[in-house]
C-alpha cells in the first residue's frame, strides 16, 4: 500500500455491475502491477478480462473499489485530465479499430491527437515533427512502405501492427492490449505478440494483455492473472511454471462451474451474432425503404 | 521468434523518401470531386441568382407586405370584411357565416383525396407490366427492358402538369379524367422503377421451383415473383399517394379541381382572396401530414412489418406499433389431431377465420372499396377517351399541333438561360441544404452529439422540416418573398435540410464505432474523434445523399418555375397556358434531357463510390 505511487496500476477491490445486468461483471478484483511488468490476463470470454482492462484507462467506471493508474485515481478524473491520463496509456483492440477510409499514416497520427488541440483533417494538418515520428513508428513495425495506402487495404496482422504504431504515437507508459491476436492467423499472431514484447523491452513499458490461450500466455507473459466469472482465481509468475500446472489451475477454472458459464457465454455470443445479423438485415431493409422515401416528389 | 523489422536497411530518411504513394482510389477522387463541384457550382449559382443585401431587403419588405395583405386570416365559416375609417386605416370585422363554407372545404378535400387515390391506383396497375419488362430477371427481351426503362424515365421526367393540359385538350370537357390519367402516367415512372428494383431483389428459388415443376412464364410470375414483391408494391404505391397529394397543389395552377385550385384562386382573388391564403396553406399542410401518417399506419397494418422510412408518418407508425408490440396475438392453430385422417383433411379445407385472416380480408376489401369509391366520386367521363381531338394535335398545319417542336418566339439562348436559372436554383438550394445539414446532421447523430438533449433537438428540427410538404412551403415562400428564383432556391434549400440532415445523421450513426472508441481511448477529444474517425468514414454515404438531394432539387426547381420561380418551368407554364403544344413538347424535351443527364451522372457517381 505504501508504494502505491510507484506502482503502474493499482486496483483495489474493484467491482462492476452493468446497469440492467443480473450478475456483476467484476467482483472484488485487487491487482498491483509494477512498472515494466508484462502481465497476461487469462480467462475465457466473459470472464471479465476486457472489463478489467477498460477500467484501467477509464473507459468504464467502477461500481465499487478504486483503480489507480500511473498514480491517478481514474474514476476521479474528468474531461481534460481523463484525456491526459488516457494519452499516457496505449490501448490495442482485438479488432484493430483503424479508420479504414484514412491512410495508414494518418491512422498512426491520430494516436498523437491527445497532445494536440483541436481537430485535424489530413496528414498535413499535423506538425512536421509528428509526421516524422509517425513514419519512424511505422518503420519500427515494418510497414513503412504502406504509409500512404488506405488502412482497410491491409491484412489483419498488418492492421494490428499499424494499431501498435498508433499507440506508440502516444509515447505511452502503459500498454493495454485486449485479445490483440484473437482475430489473427497463427503466423500474424506470432509477429504481433513478439512485436509487443520487443517494443515493451525497448521502452520499458508496462503491459497488461488479455489472452485466452494458455500456451501463448505461458510463453509470452512474465505473470499470469487468471480470471473467472469476474474474480481473480490465479495470480502467479510464469517463471518455472509448467504447462501442466497452469492447465490444472486453468482446467479447474474451466471445468467446474466455469464450463457451464463458458457454454452460456457461447450461447450469448451466438445470440449476439444473430442480433448483429438481424441489425444488418434491418439496415439493408431500411436502405431499401430509404430509396423509396428518397424518390422524388414530382 | 520472427522479428518484424530487423533487416539491415538504408537510413530511415532515405527510406521515408522512397515510400510509394499509391494513386488515390477512384471513389476517393469522385467523392471529393463531387463535394468540390457542388461547392463551386453552388457558389456560382448564388452569384448568378444575384443574392445580395439589397435583394434580402426586398424579400423582407415583400414578406411584410404579404403578411399585411394576408391578415386577418379568413377561415372557412367566417368572413372578414374591411371598412375604411376616417383616419385612413381599415378596420376588419370577422363574422360567422355558417357551416356551408366548411362543408364546401370538406368536399374540396374529399375530391382532392379521391383524385389522388384514383390516379395512384391507376399508376399501380399500369406499373405491373412496365416493371415486369424493366426488371432484369423477368424481362422477356433486352429490347423490352430498354423500352420499359425508357417509359419509366420519361414518365418520371415529364411533370404531371404537362399531361393534364394535353389530355384536357384531347378529351375536352371530360371532367377529372385528364387529372387522373396524368397522375397515373407520371406516377408510373417512380412506382415501376421501385417495383422493378424489388423484383430484381427477389429470392430466385421459388421461381426456379415452379419452372422445374413445369410452370409457365405467367405462372412463374404470379406464383413465384408476385408474392415476394407484393409488400414492396403496396408500400411504394401508398408512398406515391403521399407524393401525389402534395403534387395536386401544383396541378391547381392549371385548373385541376381540389384544394390546389382553391389556393390558386385565392392567390388571384384580390384582397379578399389573399386573406384565405394562409388558412388554405395550413389546411394543406395538415392534410398532407395526416395523410402521410395514415398511409404509414396502413403500410404497417397491411405488411405486418415495422415501418423503416424517415418521414413523420413512419415515425408515428413506429411508435404506435411499438406500443402494440406487447399484445402479440397467440397462434391459433387448433389441435385437431384427435380426428381421423379424412376428418382432419375436411377440417383443414376451411381455413379458420382467425383474427389475422379476418383483419387482412377486412383491410384488403376496405382498400378496394376506397379505390372504387374514389373512381365513382371523381366520375371521370371515360367516353371522351373514345373521341379524342387527335387531328388538332398531330396535323402540322393546325395551330395547336404538337409537331414539330419549337421554341416559339424564344431563341435557343433564351431557353438555355432559363435552363441555367433552373440549374442554379437547384445548385444553390443543394449548397444551402448541405451547409445547414452539415451542422444539423452530425449533431443529430447519437455518436456525435455531446448529449441526448442536443441530439433530440436536432432530430426534432429535421423531423419538423421533413413533415412540412416542401413544395407547399416553397409556393408560400414564393408568394410571400416575391416571385423569383432567389425565393425558390431559399425554400428548396431549407426544405432539403429535412431529408439530408436525417440521412447524414443516420449514416454517421451507422459508422462502425470501434475506431471512435480507439481514438477516445488514446485521449482524443470528442471533436477530434469526429474529424478523424466519424467524418472520414461517412464521406461516401454523404456524397451519395448529396447526389440524391441534387437530383430531387433539379426536378423540384423545374416545378417551382411553374409557380413563379422562373427558369424552364416558367417557359413551360407559358406554353401550356397558351396551348402551344409544339412549344410544350420542345420544353418537355429540354426537361427530359436535363433530368436524364443528372440521373445518369448520379448513377455513374454512385457506381464509382462503391
Amino acid at each position: 500500500m505504501t508504494n502505491s505511487d510507484t506502482l503502474a496500476v493499482r486496483i483495489a477491490d474493484l467491482g462492476k455491475t452493468y446497469p440492467g445486468a443480473k450478475a456483476p461483471a467484476l467482483t472484488g478484483v485487487s491487482l498491483s502491477v509494477e512498472p515494466g511488468e508484462i502481465v497476461v490476463l487469462l480467462g475465457l470470454s466473459g470472464s471479465g478480462k476486457s472489463t478489467l482492462l477498460r477500467h484501467v484507462n477509464g473507459l468504464e467506471a467502477p461500481t465499487a473499489g478504486t483503480v489507480t493508474s500511473l498514480g491517478e485515481e481514474v474514476a476521479a478524473l474528468r474531461g481534460r485530465d481523463l484525456r491526459g491520463l488516457r494519452g499516457r496509456i496505449g490501448f490495442i483492440f482485438q479488432q484493430f479499430e483503424l479508420v479504414g477510409a484514412l491512410t495508414v499514416l494518418e491512422n498512426v497520427l491520430t494516436g498523437g491527437l491527445s497532445s494536440l488541440r483541436g481537430p485535424r483533417v489530413g496528414i498535413f494538418t499535423y506538425p512536421r515533427a509528428m509526421r516524422e515520428k509517425a513514419l519512424g513508428h511505422l518503420d519500427r513495425v515494418g510497414l513503412l512502405e504502406f504509409a500512404y495506402q488506405r488502412a482497410d487495404q491491409l491484412s489483419g496482422g498488418q492492421q494490428q501492427r499499424v494499431a501498435i504504431a498508433r499507440a506508440l504515437m502516444q509515447d505511452p507508459e502503459i500498454l493495454l492490449a485486449d485479445e490483440p491476436v484473437a482475430s489473427l492467423d497463427p503466423e500474424s499472431s506470432g509477429q504481433v505478440m513478439s512485436l509487443i514484447r520487443e517494443i515493451a523491452a525497448e521502452r520499458s513499458l508496462t503491459v497488461i494483455c488479455s489472452l485466452h490461450q494458455v500456451d501463448l500466455a505461458l510463453s509470452w507473459g512474465d505473470r499470469i492473472v487468471g480470471l473467472r466469472g469476474g474474480e481473480v482465481v490465479l495470480d502467479t509468475r510464469t517463471e518455472g511454471l509448467s504447462r501442466e500446472q497452469v492447465m490444472e489451475i486453468y482446467g479447474r477454472v474451466a471445468t467446474t462451474t466455469g464450463e457451464i458459464e463458458a457454454l452460456e457465454e457461447e450461447l450469448a455470443e451466438a445470440r449476439e451474432q444473430i442480433r448483429e445479423r438481424e441489425a444488418e438485415r434491418t439496415a439493408a431493409r431500411e436502405r431499401l425503404a430509404e430509396d423509396f422515401a428518397n424518390e422524388e416528389p414530382a | 521468434m520472427t522479428t518484424v523489422a530487423s533487416r539491415p536497411a538504408p537510413a530511415l530518411a532515405e527510406r521515408i523518401a522512397n515510400v510509394p504513394r499509391p494513386a488515390p482510389r477512384l471513389s476517393t477522387v469522385v467523392s471529393y470531386g463531387v463535394i468540390i463541384a457542388i461547392l463551386a457550382l453552388g457558389v456560382w449559382s448564388f452569384i448568378g441568382l444575384d443574392y445580395s443585401l439589397k435583394s434580402l431587403d426586398t424579400t423582407g419588405k415583400n414578406i411584410a407586405r404579404f403578411l399585411g395583405m394576408a391578415t386577418p386570416m379568413q377561415w372557412p365559416g367566417w368572413e372578414v370584411t374591411g371598412e375604411r375609417l376616417a383616419d385612413g386605416t381599415t378596420a376588419y370585422v370577422t363574422t360567422w357565416v355558417g357551416f356551408e363554407p366548411i362543408w364546401e372545404m370538406f368536399l374540396t378535400i374529399v375530391i382532392t383525396l379521391a383524385l389522388v387515390i384514383a390516379g395512384t391506383a391507376l399508376a399501380a396497375v399500369l406499373s405491373v407490366p412496365v416493371a415486369y419488362g424493366a426488371a432484369r430477371n423477368t424481362t422477356p427481351h433486352a429490347l423490352v427492358l430498354a423500352v420499359c426503362r425508357g417509359i419509366g424515365v420519361i414518365a418520371r421526367a415529364v411533370p404531371d402538369i404537362v399531361f393534364v393540359v394535353i389530355f384536357a385538350f384531347l378529351w375536352f370537357n371530360s371532367g377529372t379524367l385528364p387529372a387522373i390519367v396524368a397522375i397515373g402516367l407520371h406516377s408510373v415512372g417512380m412506382i415501376s422503377k421501385m417495383f422493378a428494383d424489388a423484383i430484381e431483389q427477389i429470392d430466385e428459388g421459388p421461381r426456379l421451383a415452379i419452372r422445374s415443376a413445369g410452370g409457365s412464364k405467367a405462372q412463374e410470375f404470379w406464383s413465384g415473383v408476385v408474392p415476394q414483391v407484393l409488400p414492396a408494391w403496396v408500400a411504394v404505391t401508398l408512398h406515391r399517394a403521399d407524393i401525389n397529394l402534395r403534387g395536386t397543389v401544383i396541378l391547381g395552377v392549371v385548373g385541376v379541381v381540389g384544394i390546389g385550385y382553391e389556393l390558386d384562386e385565392a392567390l388571384h382573388g384580390g384582397p379578399a382572396g389573399m386573406r384565405r391564403v394562409i388558412p388554405l396553406v395550413i389546411i394543406i399542410i395538415v392534410l398532407c401530414v395526416l395523410f402521410e401518417i395514415v398511409s404509414s399506419l396502413l403500410r404497417t397494418r397491411l405488411l405486418g412489418v415495422q415501418p423503416t422510412g424517415k418521414g413523420l408518418g413512419d415515425t408515428v407508425a413506429r411508435a404506435v406499433s411499438r406500443r402494440q408490440a406487447g399484445e402479440a396475438d397467440a397462434g391459433s392453430t387448433a389441435t385437431i389431431r384427435t380426428l381421423d385422417r379424412n376428418a382432419r383433411i375436411e377440417a383443414a379445407m376451411h381455413r379458420p377465420w382467425d383474427r389475422n385472416r379476418l383483419g387482412n380480408t377486412l383491410w384488403i376489401w376496405i382498400g378496394v372499396l376506397v379505390v372504387v369509391a374514389a373512381f365513382i366520386y371523381t366520375a371521370p367521363d371515360v367516353t371522351k377517351m373514345l373521341a379524342p381531338s387527335w387531328n388538332e394535335l398531330v396535323d402540322p398545319e393546325r395551330d395547336r399541333a404538337i409537331w414539330p417542336p419549337h421554341f416559339g418566339s424564344r431563341s435557343w439562348a433564351d431557353v438555355m438561360a432559363a435552363v441555367v436559372t433552373t440549374i442554379q436554383i437547384a445548385f444553390a438550394a443543394t449548397l444551402m441544404g448541405a451547409i445547414i445539414s452539415a451542422v444539423v446532421g452530425p449533431l443529430s447523430a447519437r455518436n456525435v452529439a455531446p448529449n441526448s438533449w442536443v441530439r433530440n433537438f436536432f432530430r426534432g428540427v429535421a423531423l419538423v422540416i421533413r413533415a412540412i410538404p416542401d413544395l407547399v412551403v416553397a409556393i408560400l415562400f414564393i408568394i410571400a418573398a416575391g416571385i423569383g428564383p432567389q425565393a425558390g432556391a431559399l425554400a428548396l434549400g431549407i426544405g432539403g435540410v429535412g431529408l439530408l440532415a436525417k440521412l447524414i445523421g443516420d449514416s454517421m450513426e451507422e459508422v462502425p464505432n470501434g475506431p471512435e472508441r480507439a481514438l477516445a481511448a488514446g485521449g482524443s477529444t470528442r471533436t477530434q474523434v469526429f474529424f478523424s474517425s466519424t467524418m472520414p468514414m461517412s464521406v461516401p454515404a454523404m456524397v451519395s445523399h448529396l447526389m440524391y438531394l441534387l437530383e430531387q432539387n433539379i426536378r423540384s426547381a423545374t416545378l417551382l418555375g411553374i409557380v413563379g420561380a422562373g427558369g424552364i418551368g416558367f417557359l413551360l407554364l407559358n406554353a401550356l397556358q397558351g396551348r402551344h403544344f409544339d412549344e410544350v413538347l420542345a420544353y418537355v424535351l429540354v426537361i427530359i434531357g436535363m433530368v436524364v443527364l443528372v440521373e445518369s451522372a448520379s448513377i455513374l457517381i454512385r457506381r464509382a463510390l462503391k
